[in-house]
C-alpha cells in the first residue's frame, strides 16, 4: 500500500518534468516558401523589405564590437514595424561562432574577425554552411585617459612592449613617467583580443596574457571605466566604444596614423579590421524572418554604421554579401 | 491489513495523510538530490580539468599565476583575492552586525526595534547587482577621495570587500540577535542579582553564553562572503593578480567564473573546464565552513534548565 502511494506520488510529481524535458518546440515551419514581406522597390539589388509583414523571432550572438551595430539595425527594424523579438547576445566572436556552429542555437553570428577553418568544419557537422556578410569596418581604438599627457602616438613595436613585458611606462620610452602600466583589454574570447594578438604579437597571445596589471573583460564598458580611472592606464576596443566615450578618452595614433575615416578607407590605419555577420542558407530559407533581417541589414547598414561609430565597408565587398544573400535564397526569390 | 500500525488514538491512518507525508518527503528528497547532482557535476567536470596533462593538482594549489589559456594554473591569485575581500567584509560586518544585534536584543525599546528591524530587512533585500554598482560608483570614489587616486585603483578589493560587509551585515545582525535572544532570562537575572550592571551582564554573561550561536553566524556569513559574486565581478577587478594590497585590482574565484561564463567560452576548452574546478574549490570551502558552523553550534550548545 505504502509503496504504491509513494510510486504514485513520484509519478505525479515527476510526470510534468518528464514531459517538459522532452520538449523540442517544433520550429515554425517555413511559410510555403512565400516571402510575404517582400515589398517595394529593391535596394542595391536586394528585394525591398516590409518589416510589418515579418514575424517570428531571430536569435543572434557574438562579437561585442559588432553588437552596437546589430543592435542599431535591430532597433530600426523594429521601428519600421517588425513585431518579433531579436536577441543579440554580446559574448565575443569566438563564443558567437561556438553557438552558431557547435550548438546551432543561433540564426546569426556576429563577428569582428573572419570565421576560422575549424569553425567551418564544426558547422558542417551540424549541417550548416556559414555565409559571410561584411557589414562594416572597425578601427581598433587604442585609448588612454584624457588625463594622460605623455601619449599621443605609438608605434606597433611600442604597443607590443606596452602590452607585454614593460612594467613601467619608462621601460618603453625613457621620457615617459616611471609609473606602472595598467592594462585593460577585451577577454580571450573576443575577436578583438584575437585580432590584437594577431596584429601585434603575431598570433601568440602568451606575452599579452602574461603581462602584469592586466584586466580582461568581455564587457567593453568595464574597460572604459578602468581606462578613465587612471592617467597610467591603457586599453583597446572597437572604435564605437571610443566614440561613445570620446569626452573621457584619448585615442592614440598608430605609427603616426590617426584613426580617421579616410585612413581607414585607404587602409593606412594599421589596426582597421572588418566586421561581419554570418548566417546559413538553410536557416534563411526555413526562417524567412532571418532572411528578411539580413536583407534589411545589408540594405541600410551604410546609413547607420557611422552613427554607431564605425566605418562603412567598401561598396564592392558589401555587394559581395548581397550576392551571397541572393544565392542563398535562389528559387525562393 | 493487520500489519498496518495503529494510530496512537486507535484509528487507522487516513490515506490523505499518507499522500501529504509522501509529498513532503519527496520535496525533502529533491533538495538532497539537487545538492548531490551539483556535487557530481562539479566533480566530473573538474576531473576533466585535472586530467589535462598540463594541469597538475599540486601546481593548481600552489601556483602563483592564473591564466589558463597560456597554461598557468595556479589558484593562489584568485584564492588570495577571495580571502582579502572576505576578510575585509568580515572585519566590517562582524563588529557592526554584533553591535546591532546586542542593541536590538538587550537595549532597544520595542518601538525602536520596530523601526530598525524592517530597515535591516530592506538592506537584506537589495539585489547584489545594486550593491555592485554601489561599490563601483560610490565606495571606490569615496576611497579614492580619502586615500588618493594614485593609491586606490579604480577596481579594487577594498571597495568590494567593504560593500560585501554591508551585504552580510543584516544577516549577521538577525542571526546574532536570535542567538543572543536564545540566552535564558534567568542568566541575566542572576547576573543582576549579583550586582552586575547591564553592560557587564551583556559582555560577561550573555555574549559568552551565546558564543556557539554567534560563531556559527560568523562562519555562515563568511561562507556567504566567499561565495558573493556580483559585487566582486563589478568592483574588484577582472584580472587575476597575487597582491596583498587591498587598493589594487584583483580577481576573486567567483569573479573569474562569472567573467569566463559571461564570455561563454568554447566548451571543452581548458578555460571552460577550469571554472568547474574553481567551483568545486568554492563548494568545498563553503561546505566545510557550513559543517564546522554546525559542529560548533552543537558542540558548545549548552542546555540551561
Amino acid at each position: 500500500m505504502r509503496t504504491f502511494m509513494i510510486l504514485l506520488m513520484i509519478t505525479i510529481v515527476f510526470a510534468p518534468l518528464g514531459a517538459g524535458g522532452s520538449k523540442e518546440a517544433p520550429v515554425a515551419a517555413a511559410q510555403g516558401g512565400s516571402l510575404a514581406w517582400i515589398e517595394g522597390p529593391s535596394v542595391h539589388g536586394l528585394p525591398g523589405v516590409n518589416p510589418l509583414k515579418v514575424s517570428g523571432n531571430i536569435i543572434t550572438a557574438g562579437s561585442s564590437t559588432v553588437f552596437p551595430l546589430s543592435e542599431r539595425m535591430a532597433e530600426r527594424f523594429k521601428e519600421e514595424g517588425y513585431g518579433g523579438t531579436i536577441t543579440i547576445d554580446s559574448i565575443g566572436s569566438g563564443a558567437g561562432f561556438e553557438r552558431f556552429t557547435v550548438a546551432g542555437e543561433t540564426d546569426i553570428a556576429n563577428a569582428s574577425r573572419a570565421i576560422k577553418a575549424k569553425e567551418i568544419e564544426n558547422a558542417a557537422k551540424i549541417g550548416r554552411i556559414p555565409i559571410e556578410f561584411r557589414v562594416g569596418t572597425d578601427a581598433l581604438a587604442v585609448t588612454v585617459s584624457k588625463e594622460n599627457t605623455f601619449l599621443k602616438s605609438v608605434s606597433k613595436e611600442q604597443l607590443a612592449k606596452i602590452f607585454s613585458t614593460a612594467k613601467l611606462w619608462s621601460d618603453v620610452d625613457p621620457t615617459w613617467p616611471s609609473q606602472p602600466i595598467h592594462r585593460f583589454i577585451p577577454g580571450t574570447d573576443s575577436g578583438t583580443f584575437d585580432y590584437f594578438s594577431e596584429e601585434v604579437f603575431s598570433s601568440n597571445p602568451e606575452p599579452l596574457l602574461a603581462a602584469a596589471n592586466l584586466q580582461l573583460s568581455e564587457d567593453d564598458n568595464i574597460l572604459v571605466q578602468g581606462i578613465k580611472g587612471s592617467p597610467y592606464a591603457i586599453g583597446f576596443f572597437g572604435y564605437a566604444y571610443y566614440a561613445e566615450n570620446a569626452g573621457a578618452l584619448n585615442i592614440l595614433a598608430i605609427d603616426g596614423v590617426d584613426a580617421t575615416s579616410a585612413n581607414v578607407d585607404n587602409g593606412s590605419y594599421p589596426l582597421a579590421r572588418p566586421l561581419f555577420i554570418y548566417s546559413d542558407a538553410k536557416i534563411m530559407r526555413e526562417k524567412p524572418q532571418v532572411a528578411a533581417f539580413i536583407d534589411f541589414y545589408l540594405s541600410y547598414v551604410n546609413e547607420e554604421v557611422v552613427g554607431v561609430g564605425y566605418f562603412p565597408a567598401n561598396e564592392e565587398i558589401l555587394q559581395k554579401g548581397r550576392q551571397g544573400w541572393l544565392e542563398a535564397m535562389k528559387d525562393l526569390y | 491489513m493487520r500489519n498496518i500500525p495503529l494510530h496512537p488514538f486507535g484509528k487507522r491512518p487516513r490515506i490523505h495523510e499518507r499522500i501529504i507525508e509522501s509529498i513532503l518527503f519527496l520535496f525533502a528528497l529533491l533538495s538532497i538530490v539537487i545538492t548531490l547532482g551539483i556535487a557530481i557535476i562539479l566533480i566530473r567536470e573538474s576531473y576533466l580539468f585535472f586530467s589535462d596533462p598540463e594541469v597538475g593538482f599540486w601546481g593548481f594549489l600552489t601556483g602563483k599565476e592564473w591564466q589558463p589559456m597560456i597554461g598557468r594554473f595556479g589558484i593562489l591569485p584568485l584564492l588570495n583575492a577571495t580571502l582579502i575581500t572576505s576578510v575585509i567584509a568580515m572585519s566590517l560586518g562582524i563588529p557592526i552586525g554584533l553591535f546591532v544585534a546586542i542593541y536590538l536584543s538587550e537595549y532597544a525599546s520595542d518601538k525602536t526595534r520596530g523601526i530598525l528591524k524592517p530597515v535591516l530587512e530592506v538592506l537584506a533585500g537589495i539585489p547584489t547587482i545594486v550593491y555592485g554598482y554601489f561599490a563601483l560608483t560610490f565606495m571606490t570614489p569615496l576611497l579614492r577621495s580619502i586615500f588618493g587616486d594614485g593609491t586606490v585603483e579604480i577596481y579594487n578589493t577594498a571597495s568590494a570587500g567593504l560593500v560585501i560587509g554591508i551585504l552580510v551585515l543584516p544577516m549577521i545582525a538577525t542571526m546574532a540577535e536570535d542567538a543572543i535572544g536564545a540566552v535564558p532570562k534567568e542568566l541575566r537575572l542572576a547576573a543582576y542579582a549579583l550586582g552586575a550592571t547591564k553592560l557587564e551582564t551583556t559582555i560577561r554573561v550573555v555574549i559568552p553564553a551565546a558564543l556557539s550561536g554567534l560563531s556559527a553566524t560568523f562562519l555562515l556569513a563568511l561562507s556567504r562572503a566567499i561565495g558573493e559574486t556580483m559585487i566582486v565581478a563589478l568592483a574588484a577587478g577582472a584580472g587575476p593578480k597575487l597582491s596583498f594590497n587591498p587598493f589594487r585590482a584583483a580577481e576573486t574565484i567567483t569573479g573569474y567564473i562569472v567573467r569566463i561564463s559571461s564570455g561563454d567560452v568554447s566548451y571543452n576548452s581548458v578555460d571552460y573546464n577550469s571554472i568547474f574546478a574553481l567551483g568545486l574549490v568554492l563548494f568545498v570551502i563553503t561546505f566545510t565552513l557550513n559543517m564546522v558552523s554546525r559542529k560548533i553550534s552543537n558542540l558548545f550548545h549548552q542546555e540551561y534548565d
